[in-house]
């Protein structure tokens, strides 16, 4: 299974990664994009399996990314690990198509929570 | 009172020129920062306006760029800047009101939100405190 | 005709909230804990005493906009940020760290509080992309909401700073 991580912050990136593999996700292959713009554009070239995108970044953010995925067609499993976590926000994941919204921030049981329905 | 009101847009200008003389204002207006600060040179200070409404976002001279050169005159520090922004730079504004800009309204705006930030500051013309 | 207060120009000021009114310390630090818990380490533990001036202060914070406006600011020593870097990055630290590593960690620290302490506020606001540097001025002194702490036995403040002036008093 092949998951992009998309996020400005490369810290942040390695640290997701991290997570990942701390929750027993450890055998995917990572790509990672910097900003909602290169996801978009990485949806289409790496044919990642999940997305697991920052909301705020520069050029697209991830909510705009998202909806310009689906109206692309792309069906791709996708959802947000960001630093803002109110209802508001959680309800306009979930609107754009979003499968979940991690705040920050996580740790490795929150990504397990998330994840186990989604990854294999 | 009196009130520069600047904008790259005619209409946007018009807007809150027309909320500010509904509300006792005389205006005037300029098209980018540089003329707003044209405006201003020269003026005596009892000449100058009490209030600034500046957008954000202008060719020539931006709103952040007009408050730093408004503040770095000592003779200006009177005037009250109000920075008008729309919702997707909004999150930039705290470096305008960090560089010395006093309130700020987001587009779209009423004409009560431009008056409730006028009375908050004690800047309404009194034929409006009513 | 006489000037007459009808009340709802007085309740218009209360419009204007300042920090203390919407969050308090105990609320930041406990956010500041859960922060360094999950990006710095399980064991990283912020101890809430002052820990003195800060030598060769650098600062990252994001902006919050809506109902309360301002800046969520964390400042330290630069050392301590490289090691907060140094922290975040665990194995992938480089021998040598870039500036950009230090602007990417700490600021992303900043990102992490200030999400938080934006989502502990009332209403919707929006939150800028984070910023390091200098830190940015203090506008308002009572519209701040300031805690000194240490980590690893080094200073470090977080301050929740309004970024618009004091209202006139009222005549």
């Amino acid at each position: 299974m092949k998951i992009l991580i998309a996020d400005d912050s490369r810290v942040m990136r390695q640290i997701v990664i991290r997570t990942l593999r701390q929750a027993g996700f450890d055998d995917h292959d990572i790509v990672e994009a910097e900003d909602g713009a290169d996801a978009y554009a990485k949806v289409g070239s790496e044919k990642p399996d999940l997305v697991l995108s920052d909301w705020n970044m520069p050029n697209m953010t991830g909510i705009e990314c998202l909806q310009a995925l689906r109206s692309a067609g792309s069906t791709v499993p996708f959802g947000f690990v960001t630093s803002e976590g109110s209802p508001e926000m959680r309800e306009k994941a979930a609107n754009a198509g979003a499968l979940f919204l991690i705040a920050k921030p996580f740790n490795e049981d929150t990504f397990q929570e998330a994840l186990s329905g989604v990854i294999a | 009172m009196r009130a520069l009101v600047i904008d790259d847009s005619r209409a946007m200008r018009r807007i809150v020129s027309g909320i500010l003389e509904g509300l006792g204002y005389e205006t005037q207006q300029a098209g980018h920062g540089r003329e707003g600060l044209d405006a201003l040179e020269g003026l005596a200070a009892d000449q100058l306006p009490d209030l600034v409404c500046v957008d954000w976002n202008m060719p020539v001279m931006d709103g952040l760029q007009f408050v730093s050169a408004v503040r770095s005159n000592p003779g200006w520090r009177s005037m009250t800047i109000m920075m008008v922004t729309s919702e997707s730079e909004h999150t930039q504004i705290v470096r305008a009101l960090a560089a010395g800009a006093h309130e700020y309204v987001i587009k779209p705006f009423t004409a009560d939100a431009i008056r409730d930030k006028l009375a908050l500051l004690g800047l309404l013309p009194q034929e409006a405190v009513l | 005709m006489t000037l007459t207060d009808s009340g709802e120009r007085r309740r218009g000021s209360d419009a204007r909230p300042v920090i203390s009114d919407l969050i308090d310390e105990a609320t930041v630090e406990s956010i500041a804990q859960e922060a360094w818990i999950s990006l710095v380490g399980e064991e990283e533990i912020l101890v809430p005493l002052p820990g003195g001036p800060v030598t060769d202060p650098v600062s990252s914070w994001v902006d919050v906009v809506g109902p309360w406006t301002g800046s969520v600011v964390l400042t330290t020593g630069r050392r301590t940020a490289e090691e907060l870097t140094r922290a975040l990055l665990r194995e992938h630290s480089p021998e040598v760290l870039e500036d950009e590593d230090v602007v990417d960690a700490f600021g992303e620290i900043a990102n992490v509080v200030g999400g938080n302490v934006k989502a502990a506020l009332p209403g919707s606001s929006g939150l800028s992309l984070p910023d390091v540097g200098e830190a940015p001025a203090l506008r308002n002194p009572a519209d701040l909401c300031r805690i000194e702490l240490q980590w690893r036995g080094e200073p470090l403040s977080i301050s929740v700073q309004g970024a618009l002036p004091a209202l006139p008093a009222v005549p």
